[in-house]
């Protein structure tokens, strides 16, 4: 809750602040750095949308690499041949179309059925590809030529990681919203107190999946080849998953602050200690999740009520 | 024609019948309890009536439409409204929070957030939860969870409040405290309540009529000392007579 009309001022000029910066920054760094800055927008958008269906409702998706590789394949599809806002426009939306396409039928399932099941989703969605490249078109994957520089391609993923935040910003502190976070808290409550969960599952379900289509997207020109194995690769979802709990799901700078630690983190660690890589960052995430089970926002929360307590304190001495 | 009227309700699960054939019926403005020992088929009355799941066979008609087979959120639009035996609260919500989504979503669905919000307030004022409006609801005591749980199912402005036993778990003080916050809502709100309860003081003393089932059948209906007096109650309450 805000409660001090000071709070409220922040985000009104912080938010156009980080932005018009974020705008300007790529002029004045190295591309490798605008690199790192693009996989961090991908990983806050990719979290973000995941927010919106499982941070929201508690059904907790790992549908998120199927919507991703739909998206990449639209692009590697229809690359060169339309232009290139468009087929972003029309990722989204495909991959959108999907989630509500199969949506009904898989949000009947609670719980652990509705995470195998959406597992099994996008494992499904992954073999029709590799179906449809070995045995249509007799390939393996695609090469995409002539992509554009990697400053369009982030300055794309800032647009689509801005309306991501939006969107769950938007629906959070809606009707809808309060709806959502019932179905999260219970369901069966919720749905006595004349709230159709069903359609605010789906609803939540589809809109979720259109920003990874859109990410999907633009990621495919990035990698310059893409092929089912790697734009399906179910670490896409276990990563956001990792992503929202490190940064905390209650909040929606959580899972944005989740992304850029775990990013900067695998960086760090891969750009330093290659052949460890991995093992440090299992030990960092055993750790963060034994002792920070709400994500990294807890240490702030804990700061705040600190200050607070030596604010009261000091406020008794003099 | 009666406000709510259940006709020749059955209901199986499997082999098992928890409901045989149940008539019963409740009028406007009327308090009705609902009593019986357990797996008399209470609750499962209370799911039928508020569309939890379909009855095998049988008519449930509120205010005049049948409702038997519709989902518990279009029941809920239609004025009728369920407490659970198990509280539900929104644990990681205030208790505020938790009123107004039953604002929001209840009969009256096109209210604004800040409208919704002062409903709320009003709501919570007069089930006397204001004080605790900041709380969450996992944080709140079981009297206060039952509390919030008639204030939230209030907020969706109900014609028919089905009270699944709210004043099981309380100690002394707290039931009469509920006893009157009922008695509030009957008189100052105007509403029919129809309630299911163990705690025989309050059902004895707040229903204008009670009926009893028995291993899935309606045995008995009246006033509380109908009720009380009646033979085939006694005899389903304290087992047979032994003979000798």
């Amino acid at each position: 809750m805000i409660s001090s009309r000071k709070k409220k001022y922040i985000p009104a000029i912080g938010i156009p602040a980080l932005l018009i910066f974020l705008s300007i920054l790529p002029f004045f760094v190295t591309d490798y750095i605008v690199s790192l800055l693009l996989d961090i927008l991908t990983w806050v958008a990719l979290t973000e949308s995941w927010i919106i269906l499982s941070g929201f409702t508690g059904y907790i998706s790992l549908g998120h690499s199927a919507f991703f590789g739909i998206g990449a394949y639209v692009m590697a599809i229809s690359w060169m041949s339309l232009p290139y806002p468009l087929i972003i426009l029309i990722s989204a939306t495909s991959s959108m179309a999907l989630a509500f396409a199969i949506g009904f039928p898989v949000l009947r399932v609670r719980g652990p059925y509705f995470v195998i099941l959406t597992l099994g989703l996008s494992e499904f969605a992954k073999y029709i590809f590799i179906n449809y490249e070995v045995n249509v078109k007799g390939t393996v994957g695609r090469i995409l030529l002539g992509v554009p520089p990697i400053k369009t391609l982030y300055f794309s993923l800032l647009v689509i990681a801005f309306f991501t935040i939006l969107c769950a910003y938007l629906i959070q502190r809606s009707r809808f919203g309060y709806g959502l976070f019932s179905i999260r808290e219970d369901e069966d409550a919720a749905e006595s107190l004349g709230i159709d969960t069903g359609i605010f599952k789906w609803l939540a379900f589809g809109i979720s999946a259109f920003f990874p289509g859109a990410v999907g997207s633009v990621m495919a020109l990035r990698r310059t080849y893409i092929d089912p194995y790697s734009v399906f690769d179910p670490i896409v979802s276990f990563q956001i998953i990792v992503m929202a709990f490190l940064g905390g799901m209650g909040k929606l700078h959580g899972p944005v602050l989740g992304a850029c630690i775990l990013t900067l983190i695998s960086e760090f660690l891969w750009a330093r200690y290659p052949h460890y890589y991995m093992i440090i960052l299992g030990v960092v995430l055993v750790v963060i999740v034994k002792y920070l089970p709400s994500g990294i926002l807890e240490i702030v929360g804990k700061l705040e009520t600190a200050i607070r307590f030596l604010r009261t304190r000091m406020g008794c001495i003099f | 024609m009666h406000f709510l009227e259940c006709r020749k309700v059955t209901k199986h699960f499997g082999g098992l019948t928890a409901l045989m054939e149940v008539n019963l019926h409740v009028n406007e403005g009327e308090i009705v309890g609902l009593i019986g020992a357990n797996g008399a088929g209470k609750t499962t009355l209370f799911n039928l009536i508020s569309g939890v799941y379909p009855p095998s066979s049988g008519a449930i008609r509120f205010d005049g439409q049948d409702i038997s087979g519709l989902k518990t959120h279009d029941i809920c639009r239609k004025g009728l409204v369920r407490t659970f035996q198990i509280v539900k609260p929104f644990g990681n919500m205030t208790v505020l929070e938790n009123v107004i989504v039953g604002e929001l979503f209840g009969v009256h669905r096109d209210k604004t957030l800040v409208k919704a919000r002062e409903d709320a307030i009003k709501t919570l004022e007069f089930t006397g939860l204001y004080e605790k409006r900041d709380t969450l609801g996992k944080e709140l005591t079981i009297a206060d969870r039952k509390r919030l749980e008639v204030a939230r199912s209030l907020a969706t402005n109900p014609r028919l409040l089905l009270l699944d036993e709210v004043l099981a778990g309380l100690t002394s003080t707290e039931t009469a405290e509920a006893m009157k916050l009922l008695k509030k809502i009957r008189d100052e709100m105007g509403l029919t309540i129809f309630m299911v309860e163990h705690v025989m003081k309050a059902v004895m003393g707040l229903s204008d009529r009670i009926i009893v089932l028995h291993n899935g059948e309606k045995i008995a209906e009246g006033t509380a000392e109908e009720v009380a007096e009646n033979p085939v109650v006694i005899e389903a309450y304290l087992g047979e007579k032994i003979k000798t």
